[in-house]
């Protein structure tokens, strides 16, 4: 599956068909593409490969079978040139312990060009950090703020994120988003990032892409995903069979109540409902976790029924 | 580009760890002070033991602490995924931990060999038949130190690099007593004047020849690699 169809921009990633085994895992045909300028969320259970996309997206990983360019370079083939536009940051990332944010800043400024040290000047005051600490003596989240730094004021054209916010505390957190987003300065720059945080995702994708067991399960627009997806409450009072209809994704019965979990939801829905006998009592949208539970549900019982 | 990203990356690995160098380039000054101070005063052999192990322990142990630092603790805390999210491939990793690790060690091992020369025959501790054989001594040891390199390079394990040194200090010892036992190199060991007969060059060829390819085939190998992190 591939965000979106008709693209005015140049795509910032364009995975195809992508496989890799693992003797415990298997990445499957993933296909990702988004434009640039735009913030694709990657959102998966621990252990769904998000993070191993990622690093296939930075030429880390070689894949079996598949092909991807980022910002037009083919990976891993052409990362050196890709990596001079990209900024990564990853939780299980780790600077030099015995070495200080400055050693780390110089270190970065000696490869980049492109470093900004008002910018990096910048962030180190509104990350209240001391650029003479030693990595050692910090906490979690200013680990991340710092990696943060030394990749943001690098000036990259696409930043990937691999679960930057896991761990994090609500005002870190709310730190690190907001400056993910404002890196987001011109319409050239594009953000790839992975959690399995739904609120974090919500809040700044403009593409989402939920992943299960190695596979993509859907990826869409984040408007058509809040749109696609309604919770329809009905009672049963004559106990009737529900409508047989192919968005229909979960039913949960507690005797004459019925709740009818739908996708790609259309205004003519709830008419087939109530032609069958049916009382609609409410219709809801769906937050993100709950549209990620409803998908993951659905490809569990389709992987079942794959089994069977 | 790439060029310039190996400079930096060996200039980090090196200011990292210049402070261990220069430590062990005192404690190596120290040992070598040492040495020259018991010379004459202590019996030949607890002379030639003792010497050695001052010798060579400050430098072996300078590059195995050198190599752990800068290749295996690089996976083992982490720090790979940040040096590999900057714009090099496998092969300027590779190149750079090669080119810190290798001159160090060389520099090093260059130094002890000097002063075990000067020891030997300039001082006059063994005759000039001796020379091809302690040639091998320490050729023997650069070839131990490149596969321990190697291995971990290509591991970047603690446990097997540590069963490689294990390996290395009892097989070093071994090849040792095998060429001292070895016809064609002892039976002119005491002689005044160096005999380089056939078997000796071919060891010392093999000895070369071993310096050279195996961190060759390791990179070679790294290279090769599918994954890196």
């Amino acid at each position: 599956m591939s965000v979106p169809d008709s693209l005015s921009m140049p795509l910032a990633i364009e995975c195809e068909d992508i496989t890799k085994h693992y003797p415990h895992f298997m990445l499957r045909d993933v296909k990702l593409s988004f434009e640039q300028g735009s913030v694709m969320g990657l959102v998966g259970p621990n252990g769904a490969g998000k993070s191993t996309i990622l690093r296939i997206v930075m030429g880390l990983i070689k894949p079996d079978s598949g092909s991807i360019k980022v910002l037009g370079y083919s990976m891993p083939n052409e990362q050196i040139a890709a990596k001079r536009n990209i900024g990564f940051v990853a939780e299980d990332m780790r600077l030099y312990e015995s070495e200080t944010i400055e050693f780390h800043i110089n270190f970065i400024k000696s490869i980049f060009n492109s470093w900004d040290d008002q910018y990096a000047k910048k962030l180190l005051h509104r990350f209240d950090l001391k650029k003479e600490q030693k990595i050692k003596g910090m906490s979690h989240g200013q680990r991340i703020k710092a990696i943060l730094l030394l990749a943001l004021a690098r000036r990259p054209n696409l930043l990937v994120f691999d679960e930057p916010t896991t761990g994090l505390d609500p005002v870190v957190r709310k730190e690190v988003l907001n400056e993910m987003m404002n890196s987001l300065e011109d319409e050239t720059h594009s953000i790839l990032f992975s959690s399995h945080n739904t609120l974090d995702v919500e809040q700044i994708s403009d593409y989402i892409t939920f992943i299960y067991d190695g596979r993509i399960i859907e990826s869409r627009n984040k408007e058509d995903f809040m749109d696609g997806w309604r919770r329809l409450r009905l009672t049963n009072m004559n106990n009737v069979s529900l409508p047989n209809l192919s968005n229909i994704k979960e039913i949960q019965q507690s005797g004459r109540l019925c709740t009818v979990t739908l996708n790609n939801y259309e205004n003519s829905i709830p008419e087939h409902f109530t032609n069958a006998g049916l009382q609609i009592n409410n219709i809801e949208r769906l937050t993100l976790e709950e549209i990620f539970l409803g998908n993951v549900a659905h490809a569990k019982g389709a992987g079942k029924e794959a089994i069977v | 580009m790439s060029n310039s990203i190996i400079a930096q990356l060996v200039k980090k690995d090196f200011l990292m760890t210049r402070n261990t160098i220069f430590i062990f380039c005192l404690i190596t000054l120290a040992s070598v002070a040492a040495i020259y101070m018991i010379f004459g005063h202590v019996p030949k052999v607890v002379f030639l033991n003792l010497g050695f192990t001052l010798l060579i322990a400050p430098a072996i142990t300078c590059a195995i602490v050198l190599l752990m630092k800068t290749i295996v603790m690089e996976k083992q805390k982490s720090t790979q995924l940040f040096i590999m999210s900057l714009p090099l491939s496998i092969r300027e990793f590779t190149t750079a931990k090669l080119l810190l690790n290798l001159p160090v060690f060389t520099i090093f091992w260059l130094g002890i060999t000097a002063v075990a020369f000067y020891f030997s025959f300039g001082l006059g501790l063994f005759p000039y038949g001796s020379v091809p054989f302690i040639t091998m001594i320490f050729l023997g040891i650069f070839v131990a130190y490149v596969v321990i390199l190697s291995i971990a390079i290509l591991y970047q394990s603690y446990g097997v690099t540590v069963i490689t040194m294990l390996c290395a200090e009892l097989g070093t010892p071994a090849y040792l007593w095998v060429i001292a036992y070895s016809e064609p190199i002892n039976s002119h060991v005491y002689e005044s004047h160096m005999v380089w007969n056939s078997p000796a060059i071919a060891i010392v060829a093999t000895q070369i020849l071993l310096i050279i390819l195996v961190p060759l085939i390791a990179w070679h190998i790294q290279n090769k690699k599918r994954d890196f992190v």
